[in-house]
């Protein structure tokens, strides 16, 4: 229908779109962001070509600085008592003063890694799926009228995993803008966990779903859980530093946690020590990082928190049931009482919701992306646990990206390389100008052609 | 920096008093530490024999609060586990170096200087939706019909088929379009499990067009895309000690905690039980 009008005056089309674009996957705790472009005929965007930055502001009790965006991991070494402010909450921006002052930093500022001129550059930006329509309005209006880029292709990040690396091995990779025929993708964020069905590149809306368990779900618990010891409520970055580098995904949790249980704290009970760790804790002086190293029962805490044992002055937390009870959340969200069902009882509400002869394609192509994917055990986990709730006749196969932090950015990237693909997808501020914001959305929505 | 003093200088952390555990020879975890039965205090129910049935000798209005309590407790928790700010802190954007601030963060169109000077949060937006879907039935001025009955939990074989007469027929007459038609054989492709499995006569893909109205379906709404309850034949919640996080095996007559053994108990009641009564 729309596609007639173009016999008539053509709508301003973007015949000349500019050859750079900026891929901004604008996540809750980094944004991934760096520039593609339609000249890169032949080198594939790498990892390397993708920026994380910091999507707070953060501030300092100990130097009194405040760290806008990419400030804080270029600039700051001292992460202890640091506050934050995010912009982005529950994986939408809703405080776009806050975001603006990020963005400029990161893509505007004289110093600014990514500077560019908004004007000469195409922008992609992610949202996360089930968006109320007035956060999609807002970003719309700030893209084109404050920033004012050239064009702008808003679209949800697990969408763009689409256009990324083929996940499984056993396929090539297809040209840039080219969509994966099907998969399903798992999006562990840090404000949530999202699965969205995919195919061809265009999602089943009405099967997306959201597990509200996400990264800063985890690290807060890690918090809760590590103050029986020691007193970590301000160490929002120490604690999700321990999350991610002592966490795992156990493959049997029951036995896991008998293993180390000690039949209370002062039971004399000898326990599996394979798992419990020592977390030598960062001072900012002489640990720059904290990190762990097997339990060492005849270490007292006290006395080498007070350098009076001979060995070297160190804060240590010995973590053992924390390390996979907390992950666990994500797999059983009832173990904190939340009436949600968990990762894998999730995916089958999303596949179960569509026709049944849909459900085989979907249960052999997970795709498992962001950051909080990350934890050992993770995909053998998701994978052994629908294999055990599925029929077995079916076919269950799980993938993690090769970069599960990346992913969504790789994929926008590899679609704004291929300019056709890239013209289908975005509004120019001159469509903007001429047919409003309410436009803009439906046309993002794929309700309108031009 | 010099040499500070003994104190944990950095990460502000200090090891928190380990009170010395009161020792309770005899005492046994289980529900058999009830106090004796005070008839006096036993309001709220006539049946007595029932009172004393329940475990703890609670009664059941008794019951009752606790779990209500217990509830908001939970709820109040997952609130926060979910917060994405650091708490009570205030943090203000700093001055842009060259004096670029003032008329710049205030916004260059009318539109943007609202959003930029708008204090709304995420819930704000929520609840305004949420209203504006029960007043108009649509969610964004023309552009979305909100679909309804969203049967989260079943497997519905032909769920678009009831939506299908509420979709806007000449809205998604041309989606955005997409290469697939053309797209090279590929892992992750339909065709490729079919091909792989040679059973399954009634795993045959759904016509074009239902694949293409399945697509064309607007999305849920924030509240109707969240992840529903686990089915009610799923097992019970586990419960865990709260003082070291293995199972737990004893509630808490006063506040319903659980711990693990006796010497976790003695730990909750010395250091943790009163707390929601504080
Ligand atoms: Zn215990
Ligand atoms: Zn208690």
């Amino acid at each position: 229908m729309a596609r007639k009008q173009s016999l008539a005056k053509p709508l301003t089309g973007p015949d000349n779109l500019p050859q750079q674009t900026l891929v901004v996957d604008n996540g809750a705790h980094t944004i991934k962001a760096g520039f593609s472009s339609t000249s890169f005929d032949d080198s594939e965007p790498k990892p390397e070509d993708c920026q994380v930055i910091a999507n707070c502001i953060a501030r300092s009790t100990r130097d009194k600085r405040t760290y806008v965006g990419p400030e804080l991991l270029d600039e700051c070494w001292d992460f202890g008592e640091l506050a934050f402010r995010r912009p982005v909450e529950k994986g939408f921006v809703v405080n776009w003063e806050g975001e603006k002052a990020i963005w400029e930093r990161s893509f505007v500022d004289e110093r600014a890694k990514l500077k560019c001129n908004p004007h000469e550059t195409n922008l992609v930006l992610t949202e996360s799926p089930n968006a109320p329509a007035a956060l999609q309005r807002n970003a719309d209006e700030m893209v084109f009228e404050e920033f004012e880029f050239a064009s702008y292709y808003r679209t949800t990040a697990p969408t763009l995993n689409s256009y990324g690396p083929s996940p499984f091995p056993s396929t090539s990779d297809s040209a840039p803008g080219v969509p994966l025929g099907c998969l399903l993708v798992v999006d562990v964020g840090h404000s949530h966990t999202t699965i969205t069905p995919l195919y061809h590149g265009r999602p089943f809306h009405s099967a997306c779903r959201r597990l509200e368990i996400g990264g800063k779900t985890l690290t807060n618990r890690m918090k809760e859980v590590l103050s029986r010891t020691v007193e970590v409520q301000k160490e929002d970055w120490i604690v999700q530093e321990i999350k991610e580098d002592v966490g795992f995904i156990s493959q049997s949790f029951s036995s896991d946690l008998e293993r180390v249980w000690k039949g209370g704290l002062k039971d004399p009970r000898e326990i599996d020590t394979s798992i419990v760790v020592d977390y030598v804790l960062p001072d900012y002086e002489a640990v720059k990082r904290g990190f762990a190293r097997p339990h060492d029962p005849t270490i007292s805490r006290k006395q080498r928190a007070l350098g009076l044992d001979g060995g070297p002055r160190e804060h240590i937390v010995t973590i053992g049931n924390e390390r996979f009870t907390v992950p666990e959340l994500l797999f059983t969200p009832s173990d904190i009482g939340m009436q949600q069902a968990g990762l894998p009882g999730t995916i089958l509400q999303s596949i179960y919701s569509l026709p049944e002869n849909l459900w085989q394609l979907f249960l052999a192509n997970i795709l498992v992306v962001g950051g909080s994917s990350k934890f050992a055990g993770f995909t053998e986990r998701l994978e052994s646990e629908l294999r055990s709730r599925v029929s077995e006749d079916y076919i269950v196969r799980v993938a993690q990206a090769k970069d599960p932090l990346k992913n969504v950015w790789l994929g926008g990237a590899r679609l704004a390389q291929n300019e056709a693909v890239l013209k289908e997808h975005v509004v120019t501020r001159q469509e903007y100008l001429e047919h409003g914001d309410l436009w803009t959305r439906r046309r993002f929505a794929g309700k309108v052609g031009r | 920096m010099a040499t500070g003093p003994l104190r944990f200088r950095t990460p502000h952390i200090e090891e928190l008093p380990i009170t010395q555990s009161r020792q309770a020879p005899g005492f046994a975890w289980v529900a058999v530490a009830a106090p004796p039965e005070d008839p006096a205090k036993n309001w709220g129910t006539a049946n007595r024999k029932r009172a004393r049935a329940n475990v703890g000798g609670q009664t059941e209005t008794q019951k009752e609060a606790l779990s209500a309590r217990q509830q908001r407790e939970v709820e109040r928790k997952i609130k926060e586990l979910n917060s994405d700010n650091s708490k009570d802190v205030q943090i203000p954007i700093p001055k842009k170096e060259g004096g670029g601030g003032g008329a710049a963060r205030a916004g260059k169109t009318t539109n943007t200087k609202k959003i930029l000077a708008s204090g709304k949060t995420f819930a704000h937006y929520l609840d305004d939706e949420e209203a504006e879907i029960a007043r108009t039935g649509r969610r964004d001025g023309e552009a979305e019909v909100v679909p309804v009955a969203i049967q989260q939990q079943r497997a519905s074989k032909t769920p678009y088929a009831r939506r299908k007469a509420r979709e806007e027929s000449s809205m998604s007459a041309s989606p955005v379009p997409t290469t697939g038609g053309s797209a090279p054989m590929r892992a992750g492709d339909p065709m490729e499990i079919d091909a792989g499995e040679d059973g399954d006569a009634d795993a045959s893909m759904p016509s074009a067009a239902e694949i293409e109205t399945l697509l064309n379906l607007p999305p849920l709404t924030y509240n109707q895309a969240r992840s529903a309850p686990p089915p009610s034949n799923a097992p019970p919640p586990r419960r865990f000690c709260e003082v070291c996080g293995y199972f737990g095996r004893a509630k808490c007559m006063k506040c319903g905690a659980m711990t693990c053994s006796v010497m976790c108990k003695d730990t909750h009641d010395e250091q943790r039980c009163l707390k929601f009564y504080a």
